[in-house]
């Protein structure tokens, strides 16, 4: 920060102004002190602490007080286990069943939205509100229809179905979280790619339909091309959140049964909350920050490149 | 464009799509209304006689975790108001080229800092408070979601910000006001319409935040409504419709705000998606 204030008068002498100005230039620093150390404590600071952790031994007993350093022995234990590529399997699978649903179910969905009227404010102001839910809740909410006695096997048995235990076969468990995940998620990609559809020009539209094309034509041959940036977006922002949540596995299933819905976030805080084991669970939090950094470094230029210009 | 047969097709569609959202809400609050006799008889019954007992059951037990929360919510809401208003303020305003690179910068930042998953903040959080004397502690549970709204916050903040043409300042410059005066009587009265947002929005996820309430506060005192409801999720044997009934306590703020502020909210929402 020291650089900023030796550095500005030198600006100053580049660009006069006028003086009540001046006074204001110098100003804004003060305005981010509080968000500085903030942030620079409880969000900055846990980080290199985090990755402190990963590089030493660090367990239920020596949490306060001296962490013994041991290299990346951690990265080396718990890639060299089994459990870790389950686990990025299994958030694979989430992410690429998140990215079916959002993106083509979602357009769908926003095409059928975008007619304008009654119907359609009233059918997107529910699913916002159910977007706007925390994830306890709308987890909770389907831990219980999915419950063997639950409302969905009901439904089934007026068919002449048999109950499906849900959230407890091993085979089902991970599709079925995904499901809940996609359903609560689905209203957001709805609201962004409506906003997309409402930005494209009614011309072209207009245009399509002299040149004769049909609907369906229009939407997938003149529509689809031009929304490829928000859904590009979108994408990315969907491949985050799989690799982010954590809230329904918490609620629904915990992981279980045995490991089958264990993704990385889930894995990470049962190593480090159930089974005390500090440094694996920051080893492997590490590993799915890389992750995140890596799908995120597109998205954060594109929205830099944004406010630049 | 869009013929008869498909408007139909589309009114249909979209009326399902409405169902699979409404009808599980409506579950919930049916459920509440519940006894757990008559759940463990039939829990998928239509038709019952509907009672307020688990409510006032839940009440009855749980004003210490509604207290609790609404203490937590209260707080965090207007601290990460009071850092974030002059924060978005300052990164709103270039007023050297300097200072547009330390906004860039400081952007990218907030950026990655809102990214970063909470399953793994929580864990560096857990060792970080322990070593300060805060853990297990209020504070340090306030704290914590200071900073984990307050990045979140200031990006929503920002543009509201941005929006005060420029001329403002530099009419209340020639005036003579100080740059405390004219962020206090030009940008805080301008920025109302995003600082309601910010406020409702933070409130309604630390209302419902429980990752951090259930391992930063200690065990035995009185947990928020979010934390109570995420540990009956854990016991087995759930009773349905106390969990249901937390299920609408918890989901109390964001109901109250849609009430009043639907509309609004769609609009903008979808407005702000354009952008």
């Amino acid at each position: 920060m020291t650089q900023v204030t030796t550095a500005r008068p030198a600006e100053r002498v580049r660009a006069p102004r006028p003086a009540g100005r001046r006074s204001f230039t110098k100003l804004p620093l003060v305005y981010i002190v509080p968000t500085l150390v903030i942030l620079l404590a409880f969000a900055a600071y846990p980080m290199f602490v985090l990755v402190r952790m990963s590089l030493s031994d660090v367990g239920p007993s020596n949490i306060i007080g001296e962490w013994p350093f041991v290299g990346l022995q951690n990265f080396v234990d718990v890639v060299s286990g089994s459990e870790v590529w389950a686990s990025t399997l299994r958030t694979a699978f989430v992410a690429a069943f998140l990215l079916c649903s959002n993106l083509i179910i979602g357009f769908l969905a926003a095409s059928v939205l975008s007619v304008k009227g009654r119907l359609t404010t009233i059918v997107l102001g529910i699913m916002v509100f159910v977007w706007a839910l925390p994830p306890l809740v709308s987890g909770s909410l389907w831990k219980f229809l999915l419950d063997d006695s639950g409302a969905v096997n009901a439904v089934l048995g007026v068919f002449g179905l048999p109950s499906v235990s849900w959230l407890s076969e091993p085979d089902l468990a991970l599709w079925s979280v995904a499901a809940v995940i996609a359903w609560a998620s689905l209203p957001f990609s709805i609201l962004i790619i409506r906003g997309g559809l409402l930005a494209i020009s009614p011309d072209v539209l207009e245009a399509a339909a002299l040149d004769g094309a049909g609907y369906w034509r229009t939407r997938f041959q003149v529509v689809l091309p031009l929304l490829r940036p928000t859904l590009w977006i979108l994408g990315i922002l969907t491949v985050l959140y799989a690799f982010k949540s954590f809230d329904f596995f918490y609620v629904l299933t915990r992981g279980g049964p045995g490991t089958v819905t264990t993704t990385l976030p889930v894995q990470s805080y049962n190593e480090a909350f159930s089974n005390f084991a500090m440094s694996t669970g920051a080893t492997i939090a590490v590993i799915s920050m890389l992750f995140v950094i890596l799908i995120a470094v597109p998205y954060v230029r594109s929205i830099r490149m944004e406010t630049t210009e | 464009m869009i013929d008869r047969k498909i408007s139909r097709l589309f009114a249909v569609l979209s009326v399902l799509l409405g169902l699979a959202y409404l009808l599980p809400l409506l579950w919930i609050v049916v459920t509440s209304l519940k006894t757990n006799s008559e759940i463990l008889r039939n829990p998928n019954a239509i038709f019952f006689t509907p009672t307020l007992n688990t409510y006032a059951e839940v009440l009855g037990s749980g004003v210490g975790a509604i207290l609790t929360s609404l203490q937590i919510g209260v707080i965090v809401t207007i601290v990460v108001l009071l850092i974030g208003v002059p924060a978005a303020f300052a990164l709103a305003r270039r007023v050297t080229p300097l200072w547009g690179h330390i906004i860039a910068v400081g952007l990218a930042v907030l950026l990655v800092l809102q990214m970063v998953p909470q399953p793994m903040t929580v864990i560096p959080l857990y060792s970080v408070l322990a070593n300060w004397g805060l853990l297990g502690t209020l504070p340090g549970l306030i704290l914590a979601d200071i900073a984990l709204l307050l990045p979140f916050s200031i990006m929503l903040l920002r543009p509201f910000a941005l929006a005060i043409p420029s001329a403002l300042y530099e009419a209340a410059d020639i005036d003579g006001a100080s740059s405390f005066q004219s962020f206090r009587m030009i940008t805080v009265p301008m920025m109302m319409n995003g600082i309601f947002t910010v406020m409702a929005i933070v409130f309604i996820t630390i209302w419902g935040e429980f990752v951090y309430a259930i391992n930063f506060l200690p065990e035995g005192t009185v947990l928020p409504v979010s934390a109570l409801l995420a540990q009956q999720n854990t016991t087995y044997a759930a009773n349905w419709n106390t969990l249901m009934a937390l299920a609408v306590l918890t989901a109390l703020p964001l109901l109250v705000l849609f009430l009043f502020t639907q509309r609004r909210l769609v609009n903008g929402l979808s407005l702000g998606a354009v952008k």
